[in-house]
């Protein structure tokens, strides 16, 4: 039975008449927030459907008309420029799916491929698409596929739709179900055409349009998401070799620009206003191309790690800070490997093992394998054996710490924004993670008194392990934020002086692990046991790489502190002005450090201890008279610090670098950590320069505010600062921050 | 009309399917969620329907051959939409199928 159509129109308008002004009739559940999403019909800035006067809505140009060779290349190129647009995020309804042959192809639906037509149904013999339409049609499809690919794969991974990706169809099916070697096969068929011989066309035109007939069939084959993993790598270096010969063709080309159309968002399942169609310059297309085609060759690099989560854990980092930002797409593809079940379904258990990279760094009857051998008694009311016992723990905990450690592996395939915000988040299911841990610690404690293991294990490993990595990552936290420039210049003593507290607390626990270490080694050299003593030597190393490593972070941080807080007490650094009703310095500090105030063991220090480090001589308006006195004694215990803090990250670093990536569980990515240790010198060197400056400017003249000896405002004459930003080539490396001090000229 | 009666009258139509035809010949069919005294009108779920134009319709009885060729109207998903009451020309109820003969419970 058919719906009956009942034309209320004359009532309908008498009622609402009658309806009083400002009364709504509505659903009891319609709010008025929800109204304003709405689309308003006939408003030609949010209707797509709206159509000015003598407009159609129909396209003017026909899919089937002839192409030249030439205009073939323009709308191959077109499409790709398109498609690359829509890598950066912009939705497809404003890049491909304006192309019309593109919308042909998908709509009406086409229940098989061969139905997938520039035009639907039949067709005169006279009318049929020739050559040159039939290899666009061949592109075009391989186009549409890709596209699946893609979506399909950045689905599968966490992504954030409205920062990162656009995977809105728009109703269309993009051959979801149509195998890969179909799509080959025409391509191939496309090839073939191409090569006719009878096909009258000229040589380089030919051999252009072949070229990218070639390049979307490797393109296809590397994004497919059927891939085993061990054929990944082989994809991509070759499509690089391709990409040149398709820039020095795209002269050859003549755009088509009737080909493409705003208009197509009208037949698109659209719930959003019309926007532009977005153009990306052919050369920026193909740079967007070619990074993609490099980020990902370089995540294939993951398949050939060393089994070790810490080398992963590296990789990841170093993969999220190549220069220019990975794509969503490439950051998906190298997730999708991360979280591959051949890597997540490992022979051993990777929370584990970077577990004992830090706190079991000797052989322990902990972690004998024969305690996971043993059964548990017969009669459940029996106690089972301690070794029986140690196993289950240890079992407990990892069990435990799958989801923080798979959030952190999330967290860290994310942009650097959505990292720095997860990275809080994190932080808070890790500190959970502590307690559980102390809790295991104690119980682990009370089996190995039993079993008289009392010097085997250091104090509460299981828990300092969580601590260390914790700690790890509140120092990323921060130092993204100064990569993000979250915080204000006049921030920047505060933040440094944070970092500076938590890698020394950091160095700390790690100092516990170095000499529990020590202590086994010197156990088995009593013993004799050469082989135990080498093992753990080899582990040793490691947690005194990370040590040094932390060393260096928190000198630095220390020296970076102490180097602003001079600058805000000689008035370099701007101080915005704030209203004093709603904001005062304590609910500032309070806001800042909101993501690590419920943090056990707290971290964040009391709000009157934190404005005695950052205004040790008092107020920066009016500090006391002692600061006079320090800054112009350069043998003060100021400069000396700053100057003891600068040689301390040297001499860290040095030894980090003499243990060499390998060690510190980064040989996967030895290039980018030796550059990482080289920068980080950089800036070291460049904070002893900027120090020496303002000292000598320091020397130079002082306006003291109330005379000599009383205290009151510090000025210094004729300097200035800048702060150094993205792109700058010195004092500006992954969140360290150094100001240049400038003179002006006498 | 009393406003009470208006009020009942309008509210049975809150939740249900109605077709909206608008000044410039396009069809809206959605479920109406919202009205007031100016004839405004909020639908959701909505789907736009156009008629195909002279141009189409001449192609496609070219390409039959017949004077009757089917053309189909295009129609796409807009979701959420506010029709203001100036552009609003006709208004139709649908009646579902299922609940015909006064099951529906509104009273035209």
């Amino acid at each position: 039975m058919q719906n009956k159509v009942h034309d209320i129109t004359g009532k309908f308008t008498r009622a609402s008449n009658a309806l009083d002004v400002g009364q709504l009739v509505k659903d009891e559940y319609f709010t008025l927030f929800e109204s304003i999403g709405a689309i308003e019909i006939m408003d030609p800035k949010m209707d797509s459907g709206f159509l000015q006067n003598n407009e159609t809505l129909e396209e003017t140009y026909d899919p089937l008309t002839p192409l030249l060779p030439a205009e073939l290349i323009g709308i191959m190129d077109q499409l790709l420029c398109y498609e690359m647009a829509w890598h950066t995020g912009y939705p497809l309804s404003q890049t491909l799916f304006t192309s019309i042959h593109m919308d042909r192809l998908l709509w009406p639906e086409a229940k098989v491929l061969e139905r997938a037509q520039f035009y639907r149904g039949e067709i005169a013999e006279s009318k049929r698409p020739g050559t040159l339409l039939e290899v666009l049609r061949a592109y075009c499809l391989a186009v549409v596929k890709g596209c699946d690919y893609v979506i399909a794969k950045v689905q599968a991974r966490d992504y954030f739709e409205e920062e990162d990706f656009c995977t809105n169809t728009y109703h269309r099916v993009l051959f979801v179900r149509v195998p890969l070697d179909v799509f080959e096969r025409e391509l191939d068929a496309a090839v073939e055409l191409m090569e006719e011989t009878d096909l009258d066309i000229d040589d380089s035109l030919r051999s252009a349009i072949i070229t990218r007939l070639n390049f979307r069939k490797a393109f296809l084959r590397a994004l497919d998401i059927d891939l085993p993993l061990e054929q990944l790598s082989t994809c991509w270096p070759h499509l690089l070799e391709s990409l040149d010969s398709i820039r020095k063709t795209h002269d050859l080309g003549n755009p088509v620009p009737g080909a493409f159309s705003t208009k197509m968002q009208r037949r698109l399942a659209s719930t959003v206003p019309p926007r532009p169609v977005v153009e990306l310059d052919f050369n920026d297309a193909l740079e967007k191309l070619q990074q993609l085609c490099i980020d990902c060759s370089e995540a294939t690099r993951f398949t050939d790690l060393p089994l070790d989560p810490l080398e992963y854990i590296s990789f990841l980092c170093t993969f999220a800070n190549r220069n220019p930002t990975p794509l969503p797409y490439s950051r998906s593809y190298l997730a999708t490997i991360l979280f591959h079940p051949d890597i997540l379904n490992s022979p051993i258990s990777l929370p584990l093992t970077d577990t004992k990279s830090f706190v079991f760094p000797a052989p322990t009857s902990v972690l004998d394998p024969i305690n996971w051998t043993l059964s548990p008694p017969l009669n459940p009311l029996h106690p089972k054996t301690p070794k029986l016992q140690l196993a289950m723990l240890i079992d407990e905990f990892t069990d435990r710490t799958g989801q923080p450690y798979l959030d952190l592996w999330v967290a860290l395939g994310q942009n650097h924004c959505r990292l720095r915000r997860m990275l809080a988040h994190v932080v808070v299911g890790w500190d959970m993670l502590q307690a559980d841990a102390v809790s295991v610690d104690s119980d682990l404690h009370t089996v190995c008194q039993s079993l008289r293991l009392g010097g085997e294990i250091m104090d509460s490993p299981l828990s300092t392990w969580v601590y260390i990595k914790k700690l790890w990552m509140m120092e990323k936290f921060i130092l993204l934020g100064f990569e993000q420039d979250i915080y204000l210049p006049d921030e920047f003593a505060g933040m440094y002086y944070f970092l500076h507290l938590l890698a020394s607390r950091r160095v700390a626990t790690l100092q516990k692990c170095v000499d529990h270490g020590t202590a086994r080694m010197e156990e088995f050299a009593r013993t004799g046991n050469v082989h135990d003593k080498q093992d753990t030597q080899t582990n040793l190393f490691f947690i005194d790489a990370e040590l040094q490593h932390a060393t260096a972070i928190s000198l630095l941080a220390k020296a970076l502190y102490k180097y602003y807080t001079v600058l805000l007490y000689l008035g370099l650094l701007p101080i915005p002005s704030r209203s004093r009703t709603f904001c005062n310095e304590q609910r500032r500090y309070e806001l800042r450090m909101k993501p690590f105030l419920s943090l056990t063991p707290p971290e964040v220090p009391p709000f009157a201890a934190w404005s005695t480090a950052l205004e040790p001589w008092g107020s920066y308006a009016e500090p006391g008279p002692s600061l006079v006195v320090e800054l112009r004694d350069s043998a003060s215990g100021l400069w000396r610090g700053i100057r003891g803090a600068l040689d301390g990250v040297m001499e860290a670093l040095g030894k980090v670098e003499g243990y060499g990536a390998e060690v510190c569980k980064a040989g996967g990515v030895d290039v980018a950590w030796k550059g990482g240790i080289v920068a980080l010198r950089d800036c070291c060197v460049e904070a002893g320069v900027e120090v020496g400056v303002v000292r000598e400017v320091v020397e130079g003249g002082l306006k003291e505010g109330d005379g000599e000896g009383k205290g009151g405002s510090v000025k210094v004459l004729g300097a200035r600062v800048e702060i150094p930003g993205e792109g700058s080539q010195v004092g500006y490396f992954g969140g360290w921050v150094v100001a240049k001090v400038l003179r002006d000229k006498e | 009309m009393a406003n009470d009666q208006a009020t009942f009258y309008l509210t049975q139509f809150i939740g249900k399917a109605l077709r909206i035809h608008t000044s410039d010949g396009r069809v809206f069919g959605g479920q109406l969620k919202c009205t007031d005294k100016d004839r405004n009108i909020i639908l959701a779920l909505t789907y736009e329907y156009r008629a195909p134009s002279a141009e189409a319709i001449k192609k496609a009885i070219q390409a039959s051959g017949n004077s009757k060729a089917h053309v189909d109207w295009n129609s796409r998903y807009v979701g959420l939409v506010v029709i203001p009451g100036e552009h609003v020309k006709k208004i139709e109820y649908e009646e579902s199928s299922m609940l015909q003969g006064g099951k529906s419970g509104v009273v035209l």
